[in-house]
């Protein structure tokens, strides 16, 4: 694998929350151009690596490296342009809640950029348009659905024609057809800007019909990875619980009590 | 025990460095973001405004016209009821004026501003900020200290205005208070520094309070319950450190 191809690289990385580690020598890369799933059950880091690679949090020991640079001898400008480069849509939208949509939209470009304003409402409306909400720019973040805020901040996400986009649980809450909008979006939105996604997910099913190639995680390392269909046949336990949707495996359905029938019946008033 | 009260001490030093470095960086921005975004500023001036004014006009009135009967019923047994109008107005520019609009103000703006920081924390506009290179902290936090710190001292004024009028309506209007005595006596009993006084009282009062209150939004855990604990704490914190800074100000003064 040449450099050229690969965006994103993790080395060894150790990352704990307080006493608590997530991640023991993490490694993984994420290719440009393709679309990249994140997958793993729910606590398990995937919004920790996704703050790791935006240096929301650095990592204990081990480096993370984006375009080539490592990232944590960035200063504070560079980290800067460096987001700006990279567009993330967050699990709920986090749209700013005292702007409109358009002004949602227009708000990294007031930051960044001296557009003037026809200029700004062509670039945002065009955004809008690409997600198919150039008809809400007038509305408030509160007037919209959970699958159309979403989609303004995808629009948001979007606006600085960034290299990269961050998806962050995108499907979460989101009713079948929203769900299908949403990965047809990420799709589209890849392939016709040429640029590089990361997707993080739990949802099997969704997620295995966009993605080009798959992480699964689990206890702090890369369980399995690979094209979504060969996920399908990897032999360890713990991928196929995950990727088939087993109640019960090496992830336990209970979680750790004591003995059940000491506790029913020591517990018996007499 | 002693082990519990020293850990207890040392993470109240440590929440206080904590905080001492959260208010240098707001002054580190204060001058960029009061020439660049000088609207946002004006836009949270506004808004603390007008979150308090009605409840500052209202109150004002009634503590001005409590204080004027408390005044007058104890100097009328000394035949001194003419000079009502200088323990009122004294006690409203020096220490009830500033003390209570800042206690008002805590209760009804820094609430609101805590609990708004705190919820554009937990629905992660504060990251997406992040994330699109804009430092929250410029953005969300300093224009909204500013403007708390703008509005306090020009809300104390209005409180200390209406409580004298509230006086005035009580002495003079309701009890009989000849209404030349009731002025002139404040005019020629008051200096310039019991003014300078209650206009400290007022600056340092709308620091405290608009730092705690931005202070407490940004650092409140993200969750329903952590930003209610946040708007509780903004009240309570500032409470008490406004009561000690105003006998630590008068002590100093005096
Ligand atoms: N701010 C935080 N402080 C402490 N622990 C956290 C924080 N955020 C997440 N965690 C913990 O870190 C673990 C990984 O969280 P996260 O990356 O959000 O998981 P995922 O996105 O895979 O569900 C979780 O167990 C969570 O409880
Ligand atoms: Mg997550």
């Amino acid at each position: 694998m040449t450099l050229s191809d690969t965006l994103i690289e993790l080395r060894d990385v150790d990352f704990s929350r307080g006493d608590r580690p997530i991640f023991r020598d993490l490694n993984l890369t994420i290719r440009s151009g393709e679309v990249t799933a994140i997958m793993g059950p729910s606590g398990t880091g995937k919004t920790t690596l996704l703050q790791l690679i935006t240096r929301q949090l650095s990592p204990d020991s081990g480096q993370v490296f984006v375009a080539g640079d490592d990232i944590a001898r960035y200063g504070i400008s560079e980290l800067y342009r460096m987001r700006q480069r990279m567009g993330m849509l967050f699990q709920n939208g986090a749209l700013l809640t005292d702007m409109s949509v358009f002004e949602n939209v227009a708000f990294p470009l007031r930051e960044h950029t001296k557009l003037g304003e026809r200029l700004i409402r062509n670039v945002v409306l065009l955004k809008l348009q690409a997600v198919g909400l150039r008809g809400a720019a007038g509305l408030m973040p509160s007037e919209l659905s959970g699958g159309m805020a979403r989609r303004v901040a995808l629009a948001r996400a979007i606006v600085m024609d960034p290299a990269l986009l961050i998806y962050d649980e995108p499907f979460v809450g989101l009713d079948p057809i929203s769900m299908g909008v949403i990965a047809k979006l990420i799709r589209q939105l890849n392939d016709a800007l040429g640029i590089t996604s990361i997707v993080v997910s739990h949802d099997v099913k969704e997620i295995g019909e966009v993605a080009d190639y798959s992480y699964v995680i689990a206890d702090g390392k890369v369980a399995a990875s690979g094209r979504p269909a060969q996920l399908r046949n990897e032999p360890s336990e713990l991928v196929r619980q995950f990727m088939l949707g087993l109640a019960d495996g090496p992830v336990a359905f209970h979680y750790d009590a004591p003995d059940i029938e000491e506790q029913f019946i020591g517990s018996k008033p007499d | 025990m002693f082990h519990d009260i020293w850990k207890t001490f040392l993470g109240f030093l440590q929440g206080f460095g904590a905080m001492s470095l959260f208010f240098l960086r707001l002054l580190q921005y204060t001058p960029a973001v009061l020439v660049t975004r000088f609207r946002l500023v004006f836009y949270q001036v506004y808004n603390a405004g007008a979150l308090s004014i009605v409840i500052i006009m209202v109150c004002g009135l009634f503590v001005g016209g409590v204080l004027g009967l408390q005044a007058y019923s104890n100097l009328e047994r000394f035949n001194a009821e003419d000079t009502t109008g200088i323990f009122a107005g004294f006690a409203l520019i020096k220490e009830i004026g500033p003390v209570i609009t800042a206690l008002l103000f805590a209760g009804r703006a820094g609430t609101a501003l805590a609990s708004e920081i705190g919820l554009m924390k937990a629905t992660d506009q504060l990251s997406a900020m992040e994330m699109m290179a804009v430092d929250p902290l410029r953005y969300v936090a300093v224009p909204r200290f500013l403007g708390g710190v703008i509005s306090v001292p020009l809300l104390t004024a209005i409180f200390t205005t209406i409580g004298l009028l509230g006086s005035h309506l009580v002495a003079v209007e309701l009890l009989g208070v000849d209404v030349g005595a009731y002025w002139q006596q404040l005019q020629n009993a008051l200096d310039m520094e019991d003014v300078m006084e209650g206009i400290y009282k007022s600056i340092t009062f709308g620091i405290i309070a608009s730092l705690l209150a931005v202070w407490e939004g940004y650092n409140s855990v993200p969750t329903a319950e952590g930003v209610g604990r946040a708007t509780t704490r903004t009240v309570v914190i500032t409470a008490i450190a406004v009561l000690i800074f105003d006998f630590m100000i008068t002590a100093w003064i005096l």
